[in-house]
């Protein structure tokens, strides 16, 4: 009671500070700094219309490296462990429905994944959350299934290989503009059309593949080696 | 008030209150999954309030389709984009170093884990 | 979408966000507190909606309350859910 009470008291205290200080000038009603600067060069400078892609792609492209090695350290880290702490837990065998779900729909789900990841310069999308459709339609696969499909060391060998495609991408561009990551190594194209944007869709496809693979990963060591489960 | 305005500051209303209960849960909670889940809860309002930020009433998404004249500000999604990934991330990792420590000390309440003390 | 239409989603939606965030760290059952937080998630995906943010709103969606719920359902299946 005590505890709920002081925590009351400084969830109070951080949200007075924190709308004491928010500027009620109104609502916003112009684009301001890199944001307008972005809305207006993006389609021209990268070719691709999706503005969010051309950022994340080639304008903050060192950001989303970071990320990439955020994303694999953590991975690595829970497979890890969940390699070396044997975590236990008995697996219940899939109902028929789970296991005949899990051999029709991981197909759609896939390509539907690999969609969103290629044409990430054209519509909402990119490479996270195509490669999180992809892991999920692997987690529906390990679902369904009676015993841990032997792929773990396919998915470390996708991840790594995705990894260095995406450095080696960005060094082509050093290579020959002198830029990390310029979108520009390969001809723009007419923005809209699939075949576009320079660089834009190999490190797009990189990012998924590592996404997918990752997550995949992360999914396959919560199943415990040579693991088996028992028909009903 | 305007509908508009309405619409505007209760997007931030709601950003802000999930900031806050997650808070609330991080310091108030005795079992590790649920301080896990109030993590979770804050991070996704503080994601809510970065696209917020850049969000301007009246104009549409960041695809420059023909059609499109006037866009919103395509900065705080990029930045939301790699902030909800790795969110997941040190989800994943809490959650699996909270079960590590559950098992270890016995119990999944945090004040039994007498390895967090000093 | 009118104005006004807009204005009532969004105070609906942000309304039940919160009850329920807060709703989620008091109930008793384990599994109906991570539900609830993957609820909370694909809500904050509608409001990414509403706020022209397509990617962020299929990546919040793909993400947040898919591959999250996934996690914490592992590890309430490692500790067992409290009563």
């Amino acid at each position: 009671m005590i505890r709920s009470i002081t925590g009351m008291i400084i969830v109070l205290a951080l949200a007075a500070a924190v709308f004491s200080v928010i500027p009620y000038n109104g609502v916003t009603e112009e684009l301001h700094g890199a944001g307008s600067y972005y809305a207006e060069n993006g389609v021209a400078d990268t070719g691709s219309i999706n503005l969010v892609t051309s950022v994340v792609v080639a304008y903050r492209g060192l950001d989303t490296l970071g990320e990439v090695v955020v994303l694999f350290s953590a991975s690595t880290a829970v497979v890890l462990i969940l390699s070396l702490v044997p975590m236990g837990g008995k697996p219940t065998a899939p109902s028929q429905i789970v296991q005949t779900t899990a051999r029709i729909l991981p197909g759609a789900i896939t390509l539907f994944g690999i969609y969103i990841v290629t044409h990430g310069h054209l519509s909402p999308g990119g490479g996270f959350p195509g490669g999180a459709v992809v892991a999920s339609a692997f987690l529906l696969v390990l679902l369904g299934s009676r015993s841990l499909p032997g792929a773990a060391g396919m998915l470390t060998a996708v991840e790594s290989l995705a990894g260095l495609a995406f450095g080696l991408l960005g060094f082509w561009g050093v290579y020959v503009m002198g830029q990390f990551l310029n979108s520009r190594v390969l001809p723009g194209g007419s923005p809209g059309q699939l075949i576009s944007a320079g660089i834009i869709p190999l490190v797009s496809l990189a990012i998924g593949a590592k996404v997918a693979s990752e997550l995949s990963g992360v999914f396959a060591s919560y199943r415990s080696k040579g693991e088996t489960v028992e028909p009903d | 008030m305007n509908p508009t305005e309405i619409f505007y500051w209760s997007l931030a209303a709601t950003a802000a209150g999930l900031v806050l209960t997650g808070v609330w849960g991080v310091l108030t909670r005795k079992n590790i999954l649920r301080i896990a889940l109030a993590f979770t809860l804050a991070d996704t309002g503080v994601n809510l309030l970065l696209v917020w930020s850049g969000f301007i009433p009246g104009r549409s998404a960041p695809i420059m389709d023909p059609t499109v004249t006037s866009v919103v500000d395509p900065l705080p999604q990029a930045l939301v984009l790699t902030s909800i990934v790795i969110g997941v991330a040190v989800a994943a990792l809490f959650v699996v170093v909270g079960v590590l420590a559950a098992r270890k000390s016995g119990s999944a309440d945090v004040r039994r884990m007498k390895e967090l003390r000093w | 979408m009118t104005a006004s239409l807009l204005a009532a989603v969004a105070c609906v939606t942000g309304l039940m966000m919160i009850v329920a965030g807060i709703a989620s760290l008091l109930v008793k059952k384990l599994i109906s507190a991570i539900i609830i937080v993957g609820f909370v998630s694909l809500s904050a995906s509608v409001l990414f909606f509403l706020m022209h943010a397509p990617d962020v709103a299929i990546t919040e969606a793909s993400i947040g309350a898919a591959a999250s719920t996934v996690i914490f359902l592992w590890g309430r299946a490692r500790i067992g859910g409290e009563e």
